[in-house]
């Protein structure tokens, strides 16, 4: 099992973040924070492997409404090494 | 809690903070998000990346005697816990498949497995057949205390300053512009004026992928509101330039004409501050014969020089619109903004470095953006530690530690006293600079190839080095010459070595390193190297007492006793056998005997202690009356540095003039050395991608980074592969006077070149593009130009690009 706490900046448009958040809502791999501002939402990754989590990662980074993604801790005990 | 819930409750924590940070610029809460101590298994201690120079700090996961997770550190300041995609895969890199685990000689086409007592005597033997052959070359990867310890073997035992380093590739050209604007080196601004800038511009500088933690500083503060006007100078469009408003292309070396340009208008605008100018600096232009001081002129001829410099003339010469130059040079003129400089390998790498460098600082000074949050000419480091141990230590063929050099009696003495050796143990004659030094090794001895033996430590100069075929491939058809190298991992410096040493990496042992705002950091080690992989600093140490057990006398202090000896209750520790290395802290023994030459060039340091407990200190560190040590932001302005004189806002009290003044040069637009013509139409730009750290060494064996980034490429314009009938992926042939090589091409990338010019990355060992590099160099740093040659592509069809 690997965890990786992430940040994403979203769009200033409500409308777009509404929808990242009840897309990743229904995804169990993630866990959300509180959103600060409404716009830096903090999340956790759940993958069964390193690599699940850093596609996950390219995903949730191309989303439409996110505007930006920062990695801040990734735990690869679980994976290739 | 178990497990699980403990790393994702951490996670979270993390996450939170992080966010907390992006959102008001600051944490909410001083929690940091890993708390050191043991939880749930994983302990967790701090470290500096291992990569870059910025200094970014992690957090270090260690269970079971093995790295497991990295987390950025939240009290960090550099990075404020955040990490990039090399930072949060850094525990990886010590665990590629290939690590080597023991050292092997090379018998026949074989290198054969021999022990670690072989090789010390290999070495030894090697020294003492000829102590002034024997050269090491080093690394801005060198921890402090590794980079101290070979600059007293070399310098203080041998007897010779055959000790140079790479970072002579990457930042000597920013060592001699500080040194002749200044007096001194290193910036005088810090990572604090990103967030207090107006304007940042960026020169020949990409830091979106080579230093990403320190843009995101600026593109979160925009994300917050604030308006900062982003200008990217450079000869490619890159990933920087999408985040800017301005984005300037001008062709290859005219930067020089655009600095010029921007000051000849600040002079004729009559824009230039100067009240600042009268108070604190004097011009100057190079002198016949050319030296780093110059002469020094009035403003009147400064004026003088400039004229030429008209916008008609700069935008011929560089290709840079009238427009905006009179856009740069009325920002400049302006005292209502604040205006911050970054530049990096784009400047450095630069037949015409040293002037460069001196031009941007000169531009800061002319027009008074300097000195105040936000106001600063800042040039990046590549390396962690290019600037800590490199530039500090001094370990290049003419330093001597803390700022000294050895062509000044004074500084010799002062290290004989230090090192307790014999008046006239160090040699005034500098050794050779990095290209002379291979260039000697690569040349047979009975034509003057005086360097027999050479050291290579955390480095990897057959993929490094330009023009390849020239100064390292020679020196492998030559019998008498012998090459060393310490690594963790194979590279293509270590298949061709004469013996390997294994070596420990990052937290596999203690160290120290400096970044590029003047801050030196600290670590413990926190796992077992591999197999008989052993520090660096172990290495040279233990080379040192053997050549003392025969007897070698440079090894021997005035007293008779081993150069590096280390005592614990009062009595010497056999440090020089690795089973007792870390019976004592040997680099904090190391970095307190450094620490004494430190206060000459008032870049003090604090006691080892203070480096423990904080995320880095900036120098000069300077002691409180309360006991407390205070580090310092902005060097030489009044309001901060503690060796301004009383009443002055900014004084150069190293100033080259010895009046407290910073030099404002001029330096002329000149050719480069090589230009595309008719034969070679294009010009070739290398560097490197945000995946990869240098050659690759360590991140093309973590397998996440090694998948987003597998293999180098030629990035080239649309236009060009038209003309020449390739597509995306297709393989061609790129040459230069000196080498070919195949090449995928990538079209419309993260890149993009103008027409006529080319860019390949430097990462792959299996795609050399520095077989095609020039080695002509600055005159004054004697740093390489890997930025600028001409060269040709051949598509499949043998057909030849005409530009």
């Amino acid at each position: 099992m690997t965890f990786s706490s992430l940040v994403l900046t979203l769009e200033d448009s409500a409308e777009q973040r509404a929808g990242v958040l009840a897309l990743l809502e229904r995804d169990a791999r993630i866990t959300l924070g509180t959103p600060l501002e409404e716009r830096w939402l903090p999340v956790v990754t759940e993958t069964a492997t390193p690599e699940e989590g850093e596609s996950l990662a390219d995903f949730l980074r191309e989303l439409p409404g996110v505007r930006f993604l920062d990695v801040v801790m990734v735990d690869f005990s679980g994976g290739e090494c | 809690m178990d497990r699980r819930d403990f790393l994702k409750s951490t996670a979270m924590t993390a996450a939170t903070l992080a966010a907390s940070r992006l959102a008001y610029g600051q944490a909410a809460g001083p929690t940091p998000p890993v708390a050191t101590g043991a939880g749930g298994g994983v302990k967790w201690n701090k470290a500096p990346c291992r990569f870059c120079g910025t200094g970014c700090h992690v957090q270090v996961g260690v269970e079971g005697g093995k790295v497991v997770a990295i987390a950025g550190d939240p009290k960090a300041e550099v990075n404020k816990g955040l990490l990039c995609v090399k930072g949060y895969h850094v525990g990886l890199a010590l665990y590629g498949s290939d690590r080597l685990t023991q050292p092997l000689l090379r018998k026949g086409d074989k290198q054969v497995p021999i022990s670690w007592d072989e090789a010390l005597d290999v070495i030894a033997s090697r020294i003492q057949k000829d102590p002034k052959g024997f050269a090491l070359y080093g690394s801005g990867q060198w921890t402090i205390p590794e980079g101290y310890a070979a600059s007293k073997l070399v310098k203080g035992g041998l007897g010779s300053n055959q000790l140079d380093a790479n970072a002579r590739l990457c930042m000597s050209s920013a060592v001699t512009g500080f040194l002749a604007t200044y007096g001194v080196d290193e910036p005088a601004g810090c990572y604090d004026d990103l967030d207090a800038c107006d304007v940042l511009i960026m020169w020949g500088n990409n830091p979106a992928e080579m230093h990403p933690v320190l843009f995101s500083r600026v593109i979160d503060r925009r994300s917050r509101g604030e308006k900062v006007t982003l200008i990217d100078i450079g000869t490619r469009r890159t990933r920087t330039s999408a985040f800017c408003d301005h984005v300037l292309r001008f062709k290859p070396n005219t930067d020089l004409a655009i600095a010029c340009g921007i000051a000849h208008l600040l002079v004729e605008n009559g824009t230039w501050d100067k009240a600042f100018v009268d108070a604190n600096c004097a011009f100057r232009a190079p002198s016949e014969p050319a030296t780093l001081q110059g002469k020094a002129i009035t403003f009147d001829e400064y004026r003088a020089l400039l004229a030429p410099y008209t916008p008609e003339h700069v935008e011929k010469l560089s290709g840079v619109s009238q427009q905006d130059l009179r856009m740069l040079a009325g920002l400049f003129g302006r005292q209502d903004v604040r205006i911050t400089s970054l530049w990096c390998m784009g400047v450095n790498q630069h037949t015409r470095g040293t002037a460069m460098n001196s031009l941007i600082h000169g531009l800061h000074l002319l027009s008074g953006h300097f000195g105040k949050p936000g106001d600063a000419p800042t040039s990046l480091t590549g390396q962690p530690s290019a600037c800590g141990t490199v530039r500090e230590v001094g370990t290049l063929a003419h330093a001597l530690p803390g700022g000294r050099v050895v062509a000044e009696e004074k500084h010799r003495h002062q290290m004989e006293d230090l090192w307790n050796v014999p008046p006239g143990r160090i040699s005034s004659k500098p050794g050779y600079h990095t290209v002379q030094m291979w260039e000697r090794f690569s040349t047979p001895t009975d034509q003057g190839g005086d360097i027999h033996t050479l050291w290579v430590q955390v480095t990897n100069p057959a993929q490094t080095l330009p023009n390849r075929h020239k100064l390292v491939d020679p020196s492998r058809k030559l019998a008498d010459k012998f090459l060393i190298v310490s690594d963790a991992y194979p590279t293509e410096t270590t298949r061709i070595a004469d013996l390997v040493l294994p070596s420990a990496m990052w937290v596999e042992k203690n160290g120290m390193v400096g970044n590029s705002e003047r801050r030196t950091q600290q670590w413990f080690k926190m796992v077992a190297p591999p197999g008989q992989a052993r520090d660096d600093a172990w290495q040279l140490i233990a080379v040192a007492h053997r050549l003392f057990e025969r007897g070698f006398e440079g090894m021997k202090d005035k007293d008779g006793r081993f150069l590096f000896e280390v005592k614990k209750d009062g009595k010497p520790v056999p440090i020089w056998d690795f089973q007792h290395y870390y019976d004592v802290n040997v680099d904090a023994h190391l970095f307190e005997e450094y620490r004494k030459t430190t206060r000459l060039k008032h870049k003090d340091l604090a006691p080892y202690e203070e480096y423990v407990k904080a995320r880095g200190l900036r120098w000069p560190v300077v002691q409180q009356p309360d006991g407390g040590w205070r580090e310092t932001r902005f060097r030489f302005s009044g309001f901060d540095d503690p060796y301004v004189q009383e009443g002055r806002d900014i004084d150069f009290y190293h100033s080259p003039t010895h009046d407290g003044r910073a030099q404002i040069w001029f330096n002329p637009y000149e050719p480069p050395p090589e230009s595309p013509d008719t034969e070679f139409p294009f010009w070739l730009c290398t560097g490197r991608v945000i995946e990869h750290w240098h050659s690759g060494t360590m991140t093309m064996r973590i397998p996440q980074l090694q998948r987003a980034m597998p293999s180098a490429y030629l990035e080239m314009n649309r236009a060009d592969a038209r003309r020449l009938g390739v597509g995306n992926g297709d393989i061609v042939t790129v040459e230069t006077r000196r080498g070919s090589l195949d090449l995928p091409v990538w079209l419309g990338g993260r890149g993009e070149p103008p027409e006529g010019s080319l860019f390949v990355p430097f990462f792959d060992e299996r795609l050399l593009i520095n077989e095609l590099t020039l080695d002509a160099h600055d005159p004054f740093s004697k740093q390489p130009d890997y930025k600028k040659c001409a060269a040709r592509v051949r598509g499949r069809a043998k057909k030849e690009a005409r530009g």
